[in-house]
């Protein structure tokens, strides 16, 4: 076309650009390191299946419909950037061609009728979008200038392609090609407009003009293409459509093994990180370059506040408004945050050195607190770390150990959380467990059972750890006691730890007191490890995480089973027989930290089809988008005083589905379920029970 | 202002106390700050928060205290003595307020802040006692402290028929009731940065007295024998149709509990 116009139009569009990305990348080094480069094989799987599969948009089977129309975007889009580059060579080179995808090959034909149907489908997709963002109106969604621009954009770049290769299709056929323009032609497989059945269409659309028309037209349509890309590409990193360009390595770098990154082993006994107050995330320095590269990423497509329980009940925590906020903040500091990771790589190790650049540093600190100023304390603290977010999330946001670093910041440095949690707290420092009840009555549950001691026969095969909820709390006992019975029915051979157990430590880590947890963790490892304990079976899904998942940092290596996960093993195995004695409707609440966190989803399923007469029923939120009961990350102990109910607002779902028998598999739904059905008066209907009681009760 | 504030390490009474022969069994038993020392700590420090004071703390016992003075350091207190004696095992009240005398005598302290009582033995004698030897004046059962001017004080005791306020002239003690504050939980960092204070640890020769001096070998009084709690029975639980339940209850309370 004209080698100085393209030779300055990409200059200025991918020199601006280059720039841009070089700010944002070199933002980035500026936070704190995370180690997401091993494993690369594993990082591109899931790279190919979330992202450019389009997993969790096309695999959701809620608002399916646009998560294809989404997919058909991004694959339309991924086709054409081949498209694109022919386009730059077309500048230079009259009839340029890419090699293998030229004339002469049947795979150059393939590709030009993939892209024209491609051009087509994106081109309806864009106007079905129009269509949802002003008439449809989901509540989820933000509806910004921005985002009508950018597919306006998209628009514009389909229809100028189209139009420029429809102008050149009536040129050729219509007026005997007068500018002698070039089109793929091959004896074997015919002529190019063969294969582009919309070309052809959008020919036909703009038929009426001249020759002369038609070539302006043309000429237009590719610099309109071409300046548009380029402009459309120099947008995106200023706002939400960052993630076009993000997603793709933000999947890459996902956390692998465990649903999101394990929350950071402090190491409590430095004395300087007390000093310098560096534990936790209290400045945005210490957020680490993948979660910087999360903040890009947030697309704000609300999913993540649509499946939030706090979120839907009311309460301050809006995960996209959070994101949000969290970039703007780090935006607005970028200047700052590179100038201090510059210092801050001088620092010698010698403390009298430093003391100077330490000084220089701490200028370049926000003057907002970022917690308290920035992202509010009520917000900070609404989260039940139930996971749904990330669960949903299409690029893969980890938002809940962010928000536990924020956590950690604000108990272990500033003593700032809610004040509710002393009473937790004091109790797990005295007696092990968070309602503060002596430690020394932590069996008294067991009385009578004859269950073994690890004291007395620490060869048993199986440890049954109690947790504190089924050893101090009347109604978790009845679980613990129908735990015994099925597991001496089955004649399992195992052992309680009795008074030498105490909290795993859970809910201490979850409101951010490293401190207390790792103490907590110190002294039970010390315990299991004495006793060479190798496999756990645990009544309780937040013990069960932090045994497994927790312990490994800390030197505690065990093999642990969900109660739920054990007996259906049991029944598969025909150590216990049960009935299928269970009348009336039956379904099954999914506890956060079985399914979303352990993935166990199945085995529970399996032993209530084994019980229930009528099989069991699904609630309209289950499995991975199960609906959290409100006590998760240390809810449970503190109190709920913004907006409505976690708990009622499950239990009235659990109602509507005229449930006879709600099963849960985690002592702390078991107690908000319960309180839930009894806020709405309905504990009398609808009974509120453990796996294992009902396993318990109809054994054959 | 100077303030001194005491804390007591008392056995967890959360936890089931085995008596065996007239004594406590140590095994199984944990130590805890006395919670209405917690109160006093708490006070004191308020009290520092508000207004310019320096607090002092003080234990008295046999054995190590440091848990429990670094705790009240991470409360905020500024210093910490701890009189740790073999002998003071076997002390009563009145040779702990004996002690304490001679503590404050070695200070130039302005008000004292105890705990009403102590969590093990209830006694609620040894401020009291020392307001008596130091013949200041003493208020019991505080439930607030308002400073009124360098010398003086005004606070509230909850009294038999009420709230009762008293203004009172420094030096003087001041015993708290619970319901004064919620004391802290110290932060996190709190804690860490108390491990590096220092806590002064003294016997009683350290304090220039003695065993004798403080009345130690003329002791007033003596536990002789603990006797475990009778364990509470468990309550019966009747269901059904509640006349036929009522009859039923009327005839236990005639019959069998005999109070009707």
């Amino acid at each position: 076309m004209s080698p100085l116009l393209m030779t300055l139009v990409l200059l200025v569009g991918l020199g601006i650009f280059a720039r841009t990305m070089y700010r944002k990348i070199l933002l980035l080094t500026a936070l704190e390191p995370a180690d997401r480069f091993n494993h690369i094989k594993d990082r591109l799987k899931n790279m190919v299946v979330i992202a450019l599969g389009q997993k969790r948009l096309v695999g959701r089977k809620k608002e399916r419909a646009s998560g294809i129309m989404h997919a058909l975007i991004f694959w339309g889009f991924c086709v054409l950037l081949i498209r694109s580059i022919t386009l730059y060579g077309e500048g230079y080179v009259h009839g340029f061609q890419l090699p293998l995808l030229g004339e002469s090959s049947i795979l150059g034909y393939l590709y030009i009728a993939l892209k024209d149907i491609m051009e087509g489908v994106v081109l309806l997709m864009v106007i079905w979008a129009f269509y949802r963002r002003m008439v449809v109106k989901p509540a989820r969604l933000h509806n910004t200038w921005e985002a009508y621009l950018v597919l306006g954009m998209i628009g514009v770049l389909m229809i100028s392609d189209l139009l420029y290769d429809g102008s050149r299709f009536m040129l050729i056929t219509a007026h005997g090609n007068p500018v002698d323009l070039h089109f793929f032609n091959n004896s074997t497989f015919g002529q190019e407009f063969i294969w582009t059945p919309v070309t052809v269409l959008a020919g036909n659309v703009i038929s009426g003009f001249s020759a002369v028309g038609l070539e302006r037209v043309m000429v237009l349509m590719f610099w309109v293409h071409i300046i548009t890309q380029l402009v459309f590409l120099n947008f995106l990193p200023l706002g939400k459509h960052f993630h076009v360009i993000t997603s793709l390595p933000n999947v890459f770098f996902k956390s692998l093994g465990y649903p999101h990154e394990k929350i950071k082993l402090l190491d409590l006994e430095d004395e300087s990180v007390w000093e310098d107050e560096t534990l936790g995330v209290n400045h945005l320095h210490q957020l680490n370059w993948k979660q910087g590269l999360d903040l890009y990423t947030c697309t704000e497509c609300g999913r993540c506040k649509e499946v939030c329980p706090t979120y839907v009940t009311d309460k301050p925590l809006n995960l996209h408004d959070f994101n949000d906020t969290l970039k703007a903040e780090l935006y607005a500091n970028a200047d700052n945050l590179i100038h201090r990771a510059g210092l801050a790589r001088t620092l010698t190790g010698d403390a009298e050195a430093d003391a100077k650049t330490k000084e220089k540093m701490a200028v370049f600190k926000s003057e907002k607190a970022l917690v308290g100023d920035v992202i509010a304390l009520d917000t900070l603290w609404a989260c039940t770390t139930c996971r749904a977010c990330e669960q949903v999330c299409p690029v893969t946001i980890e938002q809940v150990p962010r928000i536990i670093a924020m956590r950690q910041g604000q108990t272990l440095m500033q003593g700032e959380y809610p004040q509710e949690l002393n009473t937790a707290f004091k109790g797990l420092e005295r007696n092990g467990n968070p309602w503060g009840i002596g430690y020394d009555k932590r069996a008294d549950w067991a009385e009578g059972l004859d269950v073994k001691r690890m004291a007395d026969d620490p060869n048993v095969d199986y440890l049954l750890w109690v947790g504190c909820a089924g050893s101090f709390d009347d109604r978790t006992q009845k679980v613990s006691k129908a735990l015994v019975k099925i597991l001496k029915a089955a004649k399992v051979d195992f052992a309680i730890l009795g008074t030498e157990e105490k909290c795993t430590g859970d809910f201490a880590r979850r409101t951010g007191n490293e401190m207390m947890y790792q103490a907590m963790a110190t002294e039970n490892i010390e315990t299991l490890n004495n006793y060479k304990v190798k496999k756990i079976i645990a009544a309780c899904p937040h013990c069960l995480n932090t045994l497994k998942h927790d312990y490994p940092q800390m030197g505690g290596h065990y093999e642990v089973i969900h109660h739920t996960d054990f007996i259906n093993q049991l029944i598969a195995d025909g150590k216990i027989r049960v009935k299928k004695s269970l009348g009336g409707a039956l379904t099954y609440h999914d506890p956060c930290y079985l399914g979303r966190y352990n993935e166990i989803y199945d085995a529970p399923r399996n032993v209530l089809n084994n019980l229930s007469s009528q099989g069991l029923s699904e609630l309209p939120r289950h499995g991975t988008e199960s609906f959290c009961c409100g006590a998760g990350g240390g809810r449970m102990w503190m109190e709920e005083t913004i907006g409505s109910r976690i708990n009622v607002e499950r239990s009235r779902e659990i109602v509507q589905e005229k449930a006879d028998t709600v099963a849960v598999g985690c002592p702390f739904c078991l107690t908000m379920i319960e309180d839930g059905m009894k806020e709405l008066d309905k504990d009398e209907q609808i009974k509120t029970r453990d796996i294992a009681e009902l396993v318990a009760e109809h054994l054959a | 202002m100077k303030i001194l504030t005491t804390v007591k390490k008392v056995v967890d009474v959360e936890l089931n106390i085995h008596v065996e022969n007239g004594a406590i069994m140590e095994k199984g038993l944990q130590y805890v700050i006395n919670a209405w020392d917690e109160n006093a700590v708490e006070a004191a420090v308020q009290l520092k928060e508000a207004h310019k004071a320096e607090t002092t703390l003080v234990s008295l016992g046999s054995g190590d205290n440091t848990d429990i003075i670094r705790k009240c350091y991470a409360m905020g207190i500024d210093n910490a003595i701890h009189i740790d004696d073999p002998a003071l095992a076997k002390a009563d009240s009145q040779i702990f307020a004996r002690v304490l005398q001679r503590v404050y005598e070695a200070g130039d302290y302005d008000l004292v802040i105890t705990g009403k009582q102590a969590q093990d033995t209830d006694a609620g004698q040894a401020g009291i006692m020392l307001g008596e030897f130091l013949g200041i004046p003493c208020v019991s059962n505080v439930i607030e402290i308002k400073v009124t001017d360098d010398t003086h004080i005004q606070v509230s005791r909850l009294g038999d028929a009420g709230t009762e306020i008293v203004d009172l002239t420094l030096p003087a003690v001041v015993t708290v009731s619970d319901s004064i504050n919620e004391p802290r939980l110290p932060a996190m960092r709190g804690i860490m940065m108390a491990k590096k204070k220092k806590i002064t640890v003294m016997d009683l020769a350290g304090l220039g007295t003695s065993f004798e001096e403080v009345g130690g070998t003329a002791r007033k009084s003596e536990i002789v024998e603990f006797m475990a709690q009778e364990k509470r029975k468990g309550g019966r639980k009747f269901e059904g149709d509640p006349a036929e339940i009522t009859a039923k209850v009327v005839q236990l309370l005639v019959n069998e509990a005999k109070v009707l």
